[in-house]
């Protein structure tokens, strides 16, 4: 008994000296399968983990657990006095990645900045339709085909964009995983050798982690970029172990087969934060949820009214009985974690009485209103009915009837944009870029009425402010711009702001260096394992 | 001429109360239907003095005890006997209530796809001919939908909601009451009493309606019994998928999909509405067994 003791003892004592003397290895248990390694490609934030923030630099990159973007690739820029032309310095000696299947001969300059644009912006560019159905998603999203007039290379490390309107947002769009920088020479290599599509297979770029082999709905490896302009990363091998079920998960987890997992179960969390080898971290999302009422019919064109309805809303009870409590009761249409959030501005108390009277006040009785309840999960809202039953109770108090109705999903977004739209809906968003103008102007702008503009709601005040923001390049103007926009906004009530949830990464205690990103995505520069 | 009439009216008397009695001999028979039957009626109690019985309204909402575990368990409270729900809601409460709503549901589809399917299943088997091809055709066609899929699409059409879905589950039961009384009306269109009546002079909605159809009741009874409970199982799998009965209805299948997620975390609030819909299935199908042995003239040993 007691010489088995030392030889497993032995042999503990052997594989930790030789695992301490081996290759740090960073295991991630992903969600799910990347839909390819093109970023530029696709919309899912799984892709982008597994393709863009791993792979791929941008001009830009978004400052980690941020949504302020810093120096990437570009390593300085100048915007024209008009707001039209942006010019980036490109950083000397970015360094591709070599790999089994290439071996690059020159650093990051121009081509490939404007290869990595052209070939989505241009339909006669050869890259633009070299996997079958290439719809370029969210460079048509954020409007880049009516917003770019042309990408000019002023020299070998000087790339020119000139914009056909101001638009202030544009570094934040270029941070984002659609607008990867990827290497020409690589792209001409295979187009040279017919064989396009494996730059969606087999990606090549300048980021932190090169790419080793992907094993479908398996694995995907990397190794760290010996030459990354960054510094070399200190974990030596990233591992995705995808892992479709939250539960296997926190499973495989606990057991420590993986060192951090994304989405767990709300209902895990609690235990989660008890077990001793695990980390929770918690951090707001970038998102909000909302009751949109339509404020072109009466009684909701008064602004008294729709104070009063906000003030009857018990929003804690909402985030305890939806979200066990991982939420934040929202009181501006933008996140905490987004810059210019105006944390000076008072929410709506919640009470009955003065909500009462207020209505009593603006001449309101025995109002009946529908309030629509998305019939999906949504990361700002997980159970829309439950949230509406709540509200239901609420307004009753009030002596305000509340039909919940709900349609099929696409259905429900479609009927909910008309004009003439019955009732009140509950709705939210996430942030793609993390500019304040993808929330304020995107979902309350005069433009956006009948469309995202779910309240119908053109305020003059309001979008004169957020336009002359969006139309601004200066930061701290921008920012005084969208303050003041959110108290308009409050003032007005086009909304019932209702929450923004946590999202919540467990993680092993060794884990260290992991930034949680306000965007959701999940990247792993910077990451280490300390035992 | 009075003292004849009282006593046909006894003699008739006599032997509606022998047939009863004979019915029940052989129904108590059974005694999973008699167990059934117990239930059922307690279910009918419960359902008709449910604002009585129950402790709380089925929609009061305690804001103070979310998801509280049952009396018995840890953390329980004697206020809230089967615990509450996500939104504080007496479970105990809600599906008292729901017993409404389940039973509601059963006798108004039932009703419904029993009279409109009694209707044209005479029609058909009485006329024969062109009216009947084309009715047994439309009821095929309708049959070789699987019933819960055709119910979903009828309720996506005409909006989710409570009468909406018992329309849908009426119109999708109808069929087996058309071929029912279609057989049992061909069956019996032949026999002499049938063609006294019509020389006689009865016309056909009297031959149909008086004549015929009063001696065909037994397999529509049988039927009835077994789509009750068809019927309100139907329901809560329309209610499950989100297109029965609207919250904050305290509709058991509703009940059942707006609790799922805590299957692990809360067991109740998941699994006391399942069982109540098991419980008032079961009782209602082992009374429709009982109702078949002692109503079919196969099935009697005698």
């Amino acid at each position: 008994m007691n010489k088995k003791l030392t030889l497993a003892a032995a042999l503990l004592a052997a594989t930790v000296l030789s695992s301490a003397a081996s290759a740090k290895t960073f295991v991630y248990c992903s969600e799910g399968s990347p839909e390819g390694f093109d970023p530029a490609l696709y919309t899912a934030g799984t892709t982008f983990d597994a393709a863009a923030h791993t792979v791929y630099n941008r001009l830009l990159e978004f400052k980690p657990g941020t949504t302020e973007t810093q120096p990437g690739i570009a390593e300085s820029w100048e915007i024209s006095d008009d707001g039209l032309e942006y010019t980036f310095k490109i950083r000397p000696g970015v360094k591709f990645q070599t790999t089994d299947f290439f071996t690059p001969s020159r650093d990051v300059n121009a081509d490939d900045v404007i290869f990595s644009f052209e070939r989505q912006l241009k339909a006669d560019n050869p890259w633009h339709q070299y996997v079958a159905g290439a719809a370029w998603e969210y460079f048509n999203g954020m409007g880049f085909p009516d917003l770019i007039a042309s990408i000019e290379k002023v020299d070998d490390m000087t790339v020119r964009f000139k914009l056909k309107q101001k638009e202030a947002p544009f570094l934040a769009n270029v941070a984002m995983p659609f607008a990867s920088i990827v290497s020409k020479e690589y792209a001409d290599k295979l187009a040279a050798d017919g064989k396009m599509e494996m730059l969606n297979q087999q990606p090549l770029g300048t980021g932190p982690f090169e790419f080793v082999a992907y094993q479908t709905d398996a694995v995907i490896r990397y190794r760290a970029h010996e030459d990354y302009w960054g510094g070399k990363q200190k974990i030596d091998d990233l591992v995705f172990a995808i892992t479709t079920d939250a539960a296997v998960r926190y499973q495989k987890l606990k057991a420590g087969e993986c060192h951090l997992m994304p989405f767990p179960n709300a209902a895990d969390v609690a235990e989660m934060k008890n077990d001793p080898n695990l980390k929770v971290e918690e951090q707001e999302g970038l998102n909000v949820a909302y009751l949109a009422y339509n404020t072109t019919q009466a009684p909701f064109d008064n602004v008294n009214v729709r104070k009063a309805l906000n003030m009857a809303i018990n929003k804690q009870a909402i985030v305890d009985a939806v979200f066990q409590g991982a939420a934040t009761p929202a009181k501006n249409p933008i996140p905490p974690t987004m810059w210019s959030y105006n944390d000076a501005i008072e929410d709506d108390a919640y009470d009955l009485d003065a909500a009462k009277k207020m209505l009593e006040e603006a001449g309101v009785k025995d109002l009946s209103m529908k309030i629509w309840a998305m019939p999906v999960a949504r990361p700002y809202m997980l159970n829309a009915r439950r949230a509406a039953e709540l509200i239901q109770a609420d307004f009753a108090k009030i002596g305000v009837t509340v039909e919940i109705v709900t349609y099929e999903w696409a259905e429900y977004l479609d009927r909910s944009k008309a004009k003439d739209r019955d009732g009140a809906v509950m709705l939210g968003w996430t942030g793609d870029n993390g500019d304040p103008d993808n929330f304020l102007h995107t979902l309350l702008g005069c433009d956006a009425v009948g469309g995202n503009n779910r309240a119908q709601w053109c305020n003059e005040e309001f979008n004169d402010l957020v336009v002359k923001a969006k139309a601004t390049t200066d930061p701290a103007e921008r920012t005084k711009l969208y303050e003041e926009a959110q108290v308009v906004f409050k003032r007005e009530a086009p909304w019932a702001t209702i929450d923004h949830s946590l999202s919540v990464v467990p993680m092993r205690k060794e884990v260290q260096g992991f930034h949680q990103s306000p965007l959701g995505d999940f990247a792993f520069e910077g990451v280490d394992l300390v035992e | 001429m009075t003292d004849t009439a009282s006593t046909h009216a006894r003699m008739q008397d006599a032997s509606r109360r022998a047939r009863l009695a004979e019915f029940w001999y052989y129904f108590s028979e059974n005694r999973g239907a008699v167990i059934g039957l117990g239930v059922f009626v307690a279910l009918v109690i419960v359902a008709l003095f449910a604002p009585l019985i129950a402790p709380h309204a089925p929609n009061a909402q305690f804001r103070d005890a979310t998801l509280l575990p049952p009396f018995w368990q840890e953390g329980g409270r004697a206020a809230f006997p089967l615990g509450t729900d996500p939104l504080g809601r007496d479970m105990l409460s809600r599906l008292l209530h729901g017993a409404r709503f389940s039973l509601f549901i059963g006798v108004v589809v039932t009703l419904l796809a029993l009279t409109t399917g009694i209707i044209i299943g005479t029609i058909a088997g009485y006329f024969r001919g062109w009216v009947d091809t084309a009715i047994t055709r439309l009821m095929d066609i309708i049959l070789a939908f699987p019933s819960l899929l055709l119910a979903l699409v009828l309720v996506a059409v005409l909006g989710p909601g409570l009468n909406n879905a018992m329309i849908a589950i009426a119109l999708v039961q109808q069929p087996h009451y058309v071929r029912l009384t279609r057989a049992a009306v061909m069956g019996e269109k032949g026999r002499d009493y049938v063609t006294a009546a019509r020389v006689a002079g009865a016309g056909n909605v009297r031959l149909m309606f008086r004549t015929i159809l009063p001696n065909c009741t037994a397999p529509l009874i049988v039927q009835a019994a077994l789509s009750f409970s068809t019927a309100i199982l139907d329901a809560a799998a329309l209610g499950f998928l989100g297109m029965g009965a609207q919250p904050p209805t305290p509709e058991w299948g509703t009940m059942l999909a707006e609790s799922r997620e805590f299957i692990l975390r809360a067991w109740w609030v998941v699994t006391f509405p399942g069982l109540a819909i098991l419980i008032t299935v079961l009782a209602i199908n082992l009374m429709g067994d009982g109702l078949r042995d002692a109503l079919d003239p196969k099935l009697k040993r005698s």
